[in-house]
């Protein structure tokens, strides 16, 4: 996918430009610190060094990233692009949801949306892009609006200072004149973007307690998410247990809270891969390979509207992520085992209730019995304490 | 041969009663181990015809068959059986020999043969079940004849016999195992036989306990146990079942057999040791001092003739060991040791015990003074006489062997309601329930442990049988009692039962070897030094006159290995969740409800870590909230002692009277301190033991004014401004209890997190409130007595009180409720004194002379006299200051002092402090004699006291002051802002290791408090003011910043050679630094949940540089101020004042200050005066420079560079440290 880069910032083009050797100057991590420097050496005795990419001193990054492998990947194909739009917007008659774009980068995508008549905000964590995607609303009066922010970063759980690009949703959305509107109204906007090629499980458990919780974006709504995710952990988030290998907690957490959708399946090479220090071309570091070679998924996941209609509410939803941790903690082991530890109340009992046999084991259970099992215990009526779980058993 | 059958019939017997797993299976293996028990042992080794030994061992069988009878039917009916019981592990005393010293029955032996089994009720039972069992069993045989050859695999799964006889790899010495002549004959000419093979010494001989894998530490402590518990036979099958397995017998060192084999010795079992031996020959092993001990001492007990017995010791001096070592190197009772002596004069009548050496004593220069034999010495007596001090003994003895005191709580007692009997009825007859199932369940888990053993695998099974079966369940049933809502680690409680495992069996040994009467006689003997109405002869220090008293050293019991400590513990525990049940509705009085447990097994999720924990059923706590009980129930060793604490004599006795205390605090399972104190010269400890002894021996009692104001204010509703604690129901609750069902999502969110910040404050109230209850109970419980507390010290030489709640460490609380127990008149300056010492509590006149501080008491004198008359009603001056409770203890005193006709007479409790004004600095100024430093930290005499905080918040200001002058922008932003309180923490922890990265954020969170501070520039500001800080301090203490900076480059190099720092005090205290890379191990697996700990004692793990160098420069400041306070205690002692210290607070009576301060003075000139760095470097570099020079040249590059450094000590400044002497600030 190669393209020119005319509409970019001085800074990015000129990495992008600057040849073999060249990736990962920034992207420092301690893997590579062994072997890195030599490469880099002659790479820029190879090429000429006033190419270098000048960094950004002012505003020095406060945590160098951990890992080379932390890549930012963006649309730049234009007929990927306009094919995304599509499927994204929806039917042209319905009337266009919002659309926080998350890290559009170079912004081919975002004019194929725009194109495609979507009203867009592109929330972009980082600062270099940002000059070039307001230049691309100039003329559209309003139809979009481009923010710093880095939405994988908004309303931090580490608590604390929130500076950008990190944000608080109340702020941000306020902006953006987003209205809460009720659960069990319709989709109030949609988020298109990608999870961050490190830290998708971060990013999954992140939007999950959100959205248990229905605080941060999921306060204002049933906020649909369209993501690409990467092939190991979308398998992962779509098992069950047909597919018990992969089974875990996170599959369960995600597929009783939201109706998922696979919309798109498109080849890693299809993007521009984008360390710290510009575009990765080619490298013959081995996990980077063997990653270009796998899939990406645009999944859509639309929380369900009557995922608190029963007794698993925000109020207790902590409860059901223990129930599930502590299952998945020994996944070999029968449900009626781990009951034992969770509960006072008569284990076989609440299993008869559900309709699974005594010797049931974790692995053979449905999301959606996970999710009766809870609701089962939650609203037993004949006993005051029905759980062990308190707030001192989990960190967050 | 009828013994014989019965023998084995009864083993089926016991088989089938064992109450464990599938019993069906059991109890058709029990069954057919007994009918073809004769074909299988014919068929184990020839050796088996030995008739005698075979009716022995049957007769053991026997014996073990009984008493799983006897378990059982004591289960259904407890207080029968008591009176006999059937002692078992013990073998039938053979030969002659005076029997020897018994190892300590637990009760009194009933039966020791097959027959004179008393005819009491559950004996006849017994007799019945033996019947009923006999003819099913022929029945089962006729059955059973044709299955068996088809089974026979089967029975090797349970082998018959314990093992006697081992199986030896070597032809030439399973010669021995069939002797023409007695065994007697034999002992000689197995020791001449050369070793079997010869083994790597490297693999086979491990030095210390912590160099032994897990493995080797368990079996090397079972064996151990098995002596102190009477199970010797089974430590020997163990033995003899590893060593006839290659495998199993390369975990096997001298060590484990030397042990078996002085269990052998002690009954005089000869063949048994003989067997041993030929064992320790047949793996290569050759016998070293311990063996010949056991060996001598076995002979000296059978009355050997002298031919063996030279034979013997021939052997022994052709191997190069010395006959006099074996008396002073290895650790043997009085007892054995006559033996052993008995034996050796069969030979050499000439031959005499090596003469004790005479008391040595300290020659360091620092303590020349304190041992001086002349001079004027006037040591303090306690107030009490001698008849008080020995009632108090009394006391204090009895609470330590019962183990735990109970303690009346002072929360408000709740009201005799319906309710709460009902709730304290139910609560009873659960805990008589749990009791009963607690036995069941331990006796089952002792059965199943003993089959274990049997089948030749290492169990906890001797563990425990240490203490009696009501005292374990006592002890589990007491800390359910004291579960915490919340739960508890698993690893944690399973650590806290071990332990309290440990120290109640230490107790008891102590109580059944005679030791306590012992130590009855020299402790009585010993209060006549202390009381206040006998005189001795010589006057010395405590533990002199201790040592001169010749009480003889207590075997020590070594701690277990932290193996077995985790795998008893997690033992302990299970138990406790498998026993304890209670109904699953409390209220339901029809008792038809369904049994739940009352411990669950949950996990907690923190980040990746998953950590199991022990959780009571809610309405199990909830129960015990209703109760309300009115006691509390602690551990002796957590409660002050009641007499004067035993004089610290060496690293391992002191302090409670029979309850293990170390020297020194470490870390669970760290071995590396008590080895180093253990190695060290005696006399080198001489200057900790006393100064600790010293510190333990102030006698105290509770201010019971305070103690009432402080309980009325906890039990209404507590006052967190004065530090006393509010109720937990006090917390703040939610807005809104309920949300109705059909509420939105979003606002039950909301809910749910004012839900959860609620509970989270409650939470932390409630363990506040916890600690408060506990210090206050205990207060109230010593209220009116006199009491001690024991001291011991960290690995740096820091000095604790022991008892953990309730000590003048604590907080302003506790510290106002404790005052000397013993008076003073207040003398000519004492009043002053105490003046000057409440103007300090309310720390108002910091920065002022003392005659100001003097004069600021006259002028607020109304203020203090009405805070002392009317505190709750008053003007309540008192709890504005900054030490509010203290403040208000020492207003009474004053006020007591004035209104009395002659102040100077007036007979004053209270303690006054003396405060080192930046101790760590001080230190540091004098070791680099930096004159501006020393100044600043007042080592330089001036009219007013010097603030070092201050001086450096200048210094900054300064910097700034240029820095803005040029345009840094951030230097302008600051004008105004740099103020002592800003910079102050960050100057204080700098000593201590804080770096740039601490010291920002310090200093962030000052910013931030600052609410006129623009906030976004915090980051910036305080990185820019921490740059600054370290700058000003590198200008005023230039010598202290090139000090700090070459100790921690010299820890970093020696941790690159992969050693721990290591130095000794200038007061001569071995000190080491514990940290080394963490090593996990995941020891205990199975059962409720496997237990994975860091193991720090590990001394082949590398050291961890990062903290060996932050460490060492605090570590090396915190032991100079340790040695600083333990010479000011040691010559205060001499001079007869009553001293005690919070590090590096000092406190005595008002009268003495003035004496105290002198001397302090002087031993810091003293401590300066030797050349401590220069020591610390010659002693680095004689222990981590290897030498020779290493072969490898990188090697050899560190060391060089190792070297170089530690060589080149900083080169001190000019301060002269003679003017300390008269700075009046230095300390106060």
């Amino acid at each position: 996918m190669w393209i020119p880069v005319a509409g970019l910032p001085l800074q990015l083009r000129l990495s992008a430009l600057a040849g073999a050797g060249r990736f990962c100057i920034l992207g420092s991590g301690a893997a590579m610190r062994k072997h890195l420097p030599a490469r880099n050496r002659r790479g820029l005795a190879d090429s000429s060094p006033q190419l270098l990419p000048e960094p950004d001193f002012r505003n020095p990054p406060r945590k160098a990233s951990r890992s080379s492998l932390d890549f930012k990947r963006y649309v730049t194909d234009r007929r990927l692009a306009t094919t995304l739009a599509q499927i994204v917007c929806g039917k042209p008659n319905r009337p266009p949801h919002l659309l926080l774009e998350c890290n559009p980068g170079p912004g081919i995508l975002t004019e194929a949306l725009l194109e495609a008549g979507a009203t867009v905000v592109a929330l972009e964590s980082d600062k270099t892009f940002i000059p070039h995607l307001e230049s691309l609303g100039k003329n559209l009066d309003g139809k979009l609006r481009v923010i710093h922010c880095d939405f994988f970063r908004i309303d931090p759980r580490s608590g604390g200072a929130i500076k950008p690009p990190a944000m608080s949703s109340e702020g941000l959305f306020k902006n953006l004149g987003v209205e809460e509107v009720p659960w069990t109204a319709g989709v109030p906007l949609k988020v298109f973007g990608m999870f961050p090629s490190r830290g998708e499980k971060r990013a999954l458990w992140k939007l999950a307690y959100d959205l248990y919780s229905c605080s941060s974006i999921y306060k204002f709504g049933r906020i649909e998410i369209n993501m690409f995710i990467g092939e190991k952990e979308f398998q992962k988030l779509m098992a069950d247990p047909r597919n018990r290998g992969l089974y875990y907690v996170l599959s369960v957490v995600w597929q009783v809270a939201c109706e998922i959708k696979v919309l798109h399946m498109e080849p890693w090479s299809s993007f521009d891969v984008y360390t710290r220090s510009g575009r990765l071309e080619n490298t013959k570091r081995k996990e980077v390979l063997e990653l270009l070679q796998q899939n990406l998924y645009l999944i859509q996941m639309t929380p369900r509207r009557n995922l608190f209609a029963n007794s698993l509410t925000p109020m207790n939803y902590n409860i059901f992520f223990h129930l599930l941790k502590h299952c998945f903690g020994k996944r070999s082991a029968t449900v009626i085992d781990h009951l034992r530890s969770l509960t006072p109340l008569d284990a076989a009992d609440i299993l008869m209730q559900i309709g699974k046999k005594e010797d049931e084991k974790v692995v053979n259970m449905y999301p959606e019995d996970f999710k009766r099992l809870f609701e089962t215990i939650e609203s037993s009526e004949d006993c005051t304490y029905k759980w062990l779980y308190d707030d001192t058993l989990e960190d967050v | 041969m009828s013994v014989l059958c019965w023998g084995r019939g009864a083993a089926g017997l016991r088989r089938a009663l064992q109450p464990c797993g599938c019993p069906g299976l059991l109890a058709k293996e029990g069954i057919l181990g007994g009918v073809c028990g004769p074909r299988r042992s014919s068929s184990a080794s020839p050796q088996e015809q030995d008739q005698d030994r075979r009716k022995d061992w049957g007769h053991v069988e026997l014996l073990e068959v009984l008493q799983a009878r006897v378990r059982q039917l004591q289960a259904e009916s407890v207080s029968e059986v008591v009176v006999n019981r059937v002692d078992v592990a013990r073998l039938p005393e053979r030969g002659s020999g005076d029997g020897g010293p018994q190892p300590p029955r637990k009760v009194q032996r009933g039966a020791t043969g097959a027959s004179p089994v008393p005819r009491s009720g559950w004996a006849q039972r017994l007799e019945k079940d033996k019947r009923i069992q006999r003819m099913h069993m022929q029945q089962l045989e006729v059955n059973l004849q044709m299955q068996v050859q088809s089974q026979s695999e089967e029975l090797k799964v349970w082998p018959k016999h314990l093992q006697v006889e081992p199986r030896l790899l070597s032809k030439q010495l399973a010669v021995f195992l069939a002797p023409e002549s007695s065994w007697e004959e034999q002992l000689p000419r197995v020791l001449q036989e050369a070793p079997r093979k010869l083994r790597l010494a490297v693999g086979r001989a491990p030095s210390t306990q912590a160099q032994l894998s897990g493995q080797q530490q368990k079996l090397l402590a079972f064996f151990k146990c098995c002596l102190l518990t009477d199970h010797l036979p089974l430590a020997h099958h163990l033995l003899v079942t590893h060593h006839s397995q290659q495998r199993k017998q390369k975990l096997l060192t001298l060590d484990m057999y030397n042990t078996v084999m002085l269990g052998w010795a002690r009954q005089g079992a000869f063949r048994e040791l003989v067997y041993v031996l030929l064992m320790v020959k047949d793996a290569g092993l050759t016998p070293d001092l311990l063996s010949y001990a056991a060996i001598l001492q076995c002979m000296g007990r059978r009355g050997q003739d002298a031919g063996t017995i030279e034979r013997c010791l021939k052997q022994m001096s052709q191997e190069g060991l010395k006959l006099q070592a074996l008396f002073t190197a290895v650790p043997l009772s009085a007892e054995e040791q006559a033996t052993v002596l008995k034996a050796v004069h069969k030979v050499k009548p000439t031959f005499s015990l090596p003469p004790r050496p005479p008391p040595a004593v300290n020659t360091s220069k620092l303590l020349r003074a304190v041992y001086a034999k002349d001079g004027p010495v006037s040591y303090p007596k306690l107030h009490l006489p001698l008849k008080t001090l020995q009632s108090l003994f009394e006391k204090q003895l009895c609470v330590e062997l019962a183990s735990k005191v109970c303690v009346v709580s002072v929360e408000k007692p709740a009201l005799p309601s319906k309710e709460v009997t009902h709730a304290r009825k139910t609560l009873q007859t659960l805990r008589d329930h749990w009791e009963k199932a607690l036995c069941r369940v331990l006796q089952e888990t002792k059965n199943h442990l003993e089959v274990e053993v049997h089948k030749g695998r290492f169990s906890l099974y001797p563990f425990l049988c240490l203490l009696d079966e009501r005292e374990v369940v006592q002890m589990l049933l007491q800390v359910l009692q004291a579960l915490p809502a919340q739960g508890e680690s698993f690893t944690t409680l399973a650590r806290e039962l071990s332990a309290r495992t440990f120290s109640r069996h230490v107790v008891q040994r102590q109580r059944l070897s005679g030791q306590v009467q012992a130590l009855e006689t020299y402790y009585r003997k010993y209060l006549h030094l202390l009381a206040s109405d006998t005189k001795v002869p010589n006057p010395c220090l405590p533990r002199q006159y201790w040592e001169a008293l010749g009480a003889p050293e207590a075997l020590r019991e070594q701690p277990w290995p932290l193996p077995v400590q985790m795998e008893l513990g997690k033992q302990l525990a299970e138990m406790l969740v498998q026993a304890t049940r209670m109904p699953s509705s409390l209220d339901n009085r029809h008792g038809s409800s369904r049994l739940v447990p009352v411990l669950y097994h949950v996990y907690s999720f923190r980040n990746v870590q998953q950590i199991g924990i022990l959780k009571p059923h809610p309405a199990y706590v909830q129960l015990l909230e209703t109760a309300a009980e009115p006691t509390l129930t602690f551990e002796a060793v957590d409660v002050p002692m009641l007499c004067p604490p035993l004089p610290w004599t060496s690293p391992h006795t002191g302090a409670f009277l029979l309850s293990p205390t170390k020297l020194m605090r470490t870390v669970e399972g760290a071995t590396q301190h008590q080895e180093l104190l253990e190695t060290c010269p005696p006399t080198a400890l001489h200057g900790a033991l006393d100064a600790l002894t010293q510190l333990g021996n102030c006698a105290w009692r509770v201010n019971g004014r305070v103690l009432d104001l402080v309980l009325q204010l906890f039990q209404a509703k507590g006052c967190p401004k004065l530090g006393v604690p509010a109720p937990a129901s006090e917390a703040p609750q939610p807005a809104e209890a309920h949300v109705p069902q059909s509420a939105a999502p979003a606002r039950k969110a909301e809910l749910r997190r004012e839900l959860a910040r609620c509970q989270k404050v409650a939470r932390e109230m409630h363990s506040l409130r916890a600690e408060a209850l506990y210090r206050l109970s205990l207060a109230q419980h010593l209220r009116g007595r006199v009491f001690w507390l024991p001291h011991n010290m960290d690995f740096r030489g820091r000095t604790y009180p022991c008892p953990p709640h309730f000590n003048h460490l604590g907080s302003d609380v506790a510290r106002a409720l404790l005052e000397f127990a013993q008076g003073r008149p207040l003398g000519p300056h004492g009043l002053d004194w105490l003046k000057i010492h409440l103007v300090n509590l309310t720390g108002f006149k910091k920065r002022e002379p003392l005659r100001k501080r003097l004069a600021f008491a006259e002028e607020v004198m109304d203020d203090i006299l009405d805070s002392a008359d009317q505190p709750m009603t008053g003007r309540k001056w008192w709890m504005g200051a900054e030490e509010p409770w203290q403040t208000l203890a020492c207003c009474m005193e004053v006020a007591n002092a004035v209104r009395c006709s002659d102040p100077a007479a007036y007979v004053s409790h209270l303690p006054v402090h003396q405060d080192g004004s930046c101790n760590g600095l001080q230190h540091y100024a004098a070791l680099g004699r930096d004159s501006v430093g020393a100044a600043s930290v007042n080592l330089e005499p001036s009219d007013v006291p010097q603030d070092v905080y201050s001086g450096v918040a200048a210094q900054v200001e300064v910097f700034r002051r240029q820095d803005a002058q040029r345009g840094t922008r951030v230097a302008q932003m600051l004008e105004g802002f740099i103020t002592r309180k800003v910079v102050k923490q960050t100057v204080m922890t700098v000593v201590y290791g804080v770096t740039r990265y601490g010291g920002r954020l310090q200093i962030e969170k000052r910013l931030r408090e600052l609410t006129d501070f623009p906030q976004e520039f915090v980051w910036e500001a305080s990185h820019y003011l921490v740059r600054q800080v370290f700058k000003s301090l590198q200008e005023m203490f230039s010598g202290t910043r090139a000090i700090q900076h070459w100790l921690t480059e010299s820890a970093r190099l020696i941790s690159h050679m992969g050693s721990v720092v290591e130095w000794v005090t200038p007061l001569g205290i071995p000190i080491i630094q514990p940290y080394r890379l963490e090593h996990k191990v995941k020891q205990v697996r199975g059962g409720i949940q496997s237990i994975t700990y860091t193991h720090n004692g590990d001394i082949s793990q590398k050291p961890n540089t990062r903290k060996q160098k932050n460490g060492f420069p605090p570590n090396f400041i915190h032991s100079l101020d340790s040695s600083h306070m333990m010479l000011t205690a040691l010559h205060c002692y001499r001079k007869g004042l009553t001293f005690v210290s919070v590090h590096d607070c000092y406190w005595t009576h008002a009268a003495d200050v003035a004496v105290m301060n002198q001397v302090c003075r002087e031993q810091f000139v003293r401590l300066h005066s030797e050349p401590i760095l220069e020591d610390l470097s010659r002693f680095l570099v004689s222990r981590f420079c290897p030498n020779p020079t290493p072969r490898k040249i990188s090697q050899c590059w560190e060391a060089s560079q190792l070297k170089e450094t530690l060589q080149a000590v900083p080169k001190p400044g000019a301060f002269d440290l003679e003017r300390v002497k008269h700075s009046t600030y230095f300390f106060s």
